[in-house]
């Protein structure tokens, strides 16, 4: 494997008294596509929130690219963040600028780039996401799928290292999802970016995964190639990417357990 | 009885814990106005430019109307009154001086509090919620910065300027029903009008004004900022922003006018 460039040790967080990440250990390889998976309200986001420093740790250590994140101030952070770019589950688009002026927004601030050499940076993201000609449009007049991918462009304006994605084919169209793993897969191949990519979709995650993490209750608990997790002899690996509502976890709860529950409340 | 205390003693340290984020934010806006002189690419000038016009140019003629409409009625409850006195001829006097120090800041500030504080909350709270604001500080740009330092600025800017508009509205209502309606000369109203207006009338008065808008425009950005939830929080934060503003600016202007006109040395 490549070198390490995110080594996650040992990562406790809580929201109140809510366990939420309960101890991950995990070692993200450079220049390729990690595929974290795993049931919902199981931890993905948060877990890609701390990478990017949006939640902080109540304990254990986030180290990227040779610094761990968890003992930086907002100042360090911000250099380590240069260096990211990260696709929202919800686009998360500036809905009072136009399609261009989105994509702008990284290189304006953080670069002294003259406007015309902006607009030309701008036109190439574009273009690299499929999106030519629709610089001057909001973003309530295009449709998810292109919000996605106009956020991808924004993401990927300042050519990170890093690039996150939460579900990026969520609520698409198989062709459009497909589209978008071929978009994460280019990226990786040609520029070398290292992907983190948080998915439900079992059929894109061993499509363009390098290694895939599975997550179960705030746990790491399988890690491998998607060969690995194919022939896993886990349960609850088999059952997920089987995709079946009866098997180790139990979609019900046994009647008895049901019917208690019931009563006590 | 405990129970009342209970609630007054909470409801006082809600109230400061408020005013405590409010002047945090306020200071973390003042530094980034300050590092603007050094580097002034720190103020968003889009956004800078589109709240000053959204602001100014848009909030002017409902500013003018209420201004006049409030000058019209001071005319008239002032000439009835001072009619008992047979000094109906210094009606111009009062308008003229009620509307520079008091009426006219206060007007522009409660227009531009309902139109434009319960706008930028809601605009905030909406980027909250879509994860807009989270987007900001992944890409490494503060959202203080980004996003609340140029709608203050550019409030700062124009709300002064509104309060001057609404003073000269509310004065022109006064001199129109003068002339008209109460049959004072035009001459005379002009002359004690001015008579009346010392230039500190005008400078207290943009004072107050520019107090104003620092006011609403940190509480309506914070309130924006710290929704967390749903389209009902931002809602309650749109709600909140206005309620909160306009206690504050009429408890501000009790304060600002005692200081003004009793503390200071005339
Ligand atoms: N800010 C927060 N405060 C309190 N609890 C939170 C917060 N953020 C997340 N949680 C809780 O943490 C758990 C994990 O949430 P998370 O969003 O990471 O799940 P997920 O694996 O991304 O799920 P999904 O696949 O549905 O997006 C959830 O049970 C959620 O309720
Ligand atoms: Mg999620």
């Amino acid at each position: 494997m490549a070198q390490p460039i995110i080594e996650i040790k040992n990562l406790i967080k809580k929201f109140g008294d809510r366990t939420v990440l309960d101890g991950v250990h995990a070692v993200i390889p450079e220049g390729k596509i990690t595929v974290i998976m795993g049931g919902s309200g199981c931890g993905k986001s948060t877990l890609l929130r701390h990478l990017i420093g949006l939640h902080r740790p109540t304990s254990g250590e986030v180290w990227v690219d040779g610094k761990n994140i968890a003992g930086l101030d907002e100042p360090g952070m911000n250099d380590v963040r240069k260096k990211f770019g990260m696709l929202f589950q919800g686009s998360a688009l500036f809905n009072s600028m136009t399609v261009g002026e989105n994509v702008a927004v990284p290189l304006k601030e953080h670069t002294d780039l003259s406007p015309e050499i902006i607009r030309i940076i701008v036109r190439v993201k574009l273009e690299l996401v499929g999106l030519t000609g629709f610089e001057n449009f909001m973003p309530h007049e295009i449709s998810g799928g292109m919000k996605k991918r106009v956020a991808l462009a924004r993401a990927i304006a300042l050519d990170p290292k890093i690039v996150f994605y939460d579900e990026p084919g969520a609520g698409l169209d198989p062709i459009t999802a497909s589209m978008i793993d071929r978009l994460i897969l280019d990226l990786s191949k040609k520029l070398s970016i290292t992907s983190v990519v948080v998915t439900h979709e079992m059929k894109s995650a061993f499509r363009i995964a390098d290694q895939i993490i599975i997550l179960q209750k705030g746990k790491v608990l399988q890690v491998g190639t998607a060969e690995d997790i194919q022939n896993s002899t886990n349960a609850y690996v088999q059952q997920f990417i089987q995709g079946e509502p009866e098997g180790a976890i139990p979609f019900k709860q046994t009647s008895e357990a049901y019917l208690k529950g019931l009563l006590d409340t | 009885m405990k129970e009342t205390c209970g609630k007054v003693g909470r409801t006082t340290f809600l109230l400061l814990a408020g005013i405590a984020r409010i002047w945090e934010l306020g200071s973390e806006v003042g530094r980034f106005f300050l590092t603007s002189f050094v580097r002034p690419k720190t103020i968003p000038r889009e956004t800078f430019f589109r709240q000053m016009v959204l602001i100014g140019i848009d909030s002017t003629a409902i500013v003018s109307l209420v201004g006049a409409a409030v000058g019209t009625v001071l005319a008239l409850q002032a000439a009835y009154s001072l009619k008992t006195f047979g000094a109906v001829m210094y009606t111009g006097s009062l308008v003229g001086v009620a509307m520079a120090r008091e009426l006219g800041p206060l007007i522009a500030a409660i227009v531009i509090c309902g139109r434009i504080g319960a706008r930028m909350a809601a605009e905030l709270g909406t980027m909250r919620v879509q994860e807009e604001v989270d987007a900001l500080t992944t890409m490494a740009i503060n959202p203080v910065r980004f996003l609340v330092l140029p709608r203050v600025l550019a409030l700062a800017i124009m709300l002064p300027c509104l309060s001057v508009i609404a003073d000269v509205m509310g004065m022109l209502g006064g001199y129109l029903i003068g002339i008209t309606g109460l049959g004072i000369n035009s001459y005379v109203y002009i002359s004690k009008t001015i008579d009346a207006l010392v230039l500190k009338d005008i400078y207290t008065g943009l004072a107050k004004s520019f107090i104003f808008s620092i006011l609403i425009a940190l509480v309506s950005c914070h309130q924006g900022l710290t929704v967390s939830g749903g389209a009902d929080a931002v809602g309650k934060a749109t709600t909140q922003a206005v309620v909160i503003s306009i206690v504050l600016i009429i408890v501000v202007d009790c304060l600002a006018t005692a200081v003004i006109y009793y503390a200071l040395p005339t």
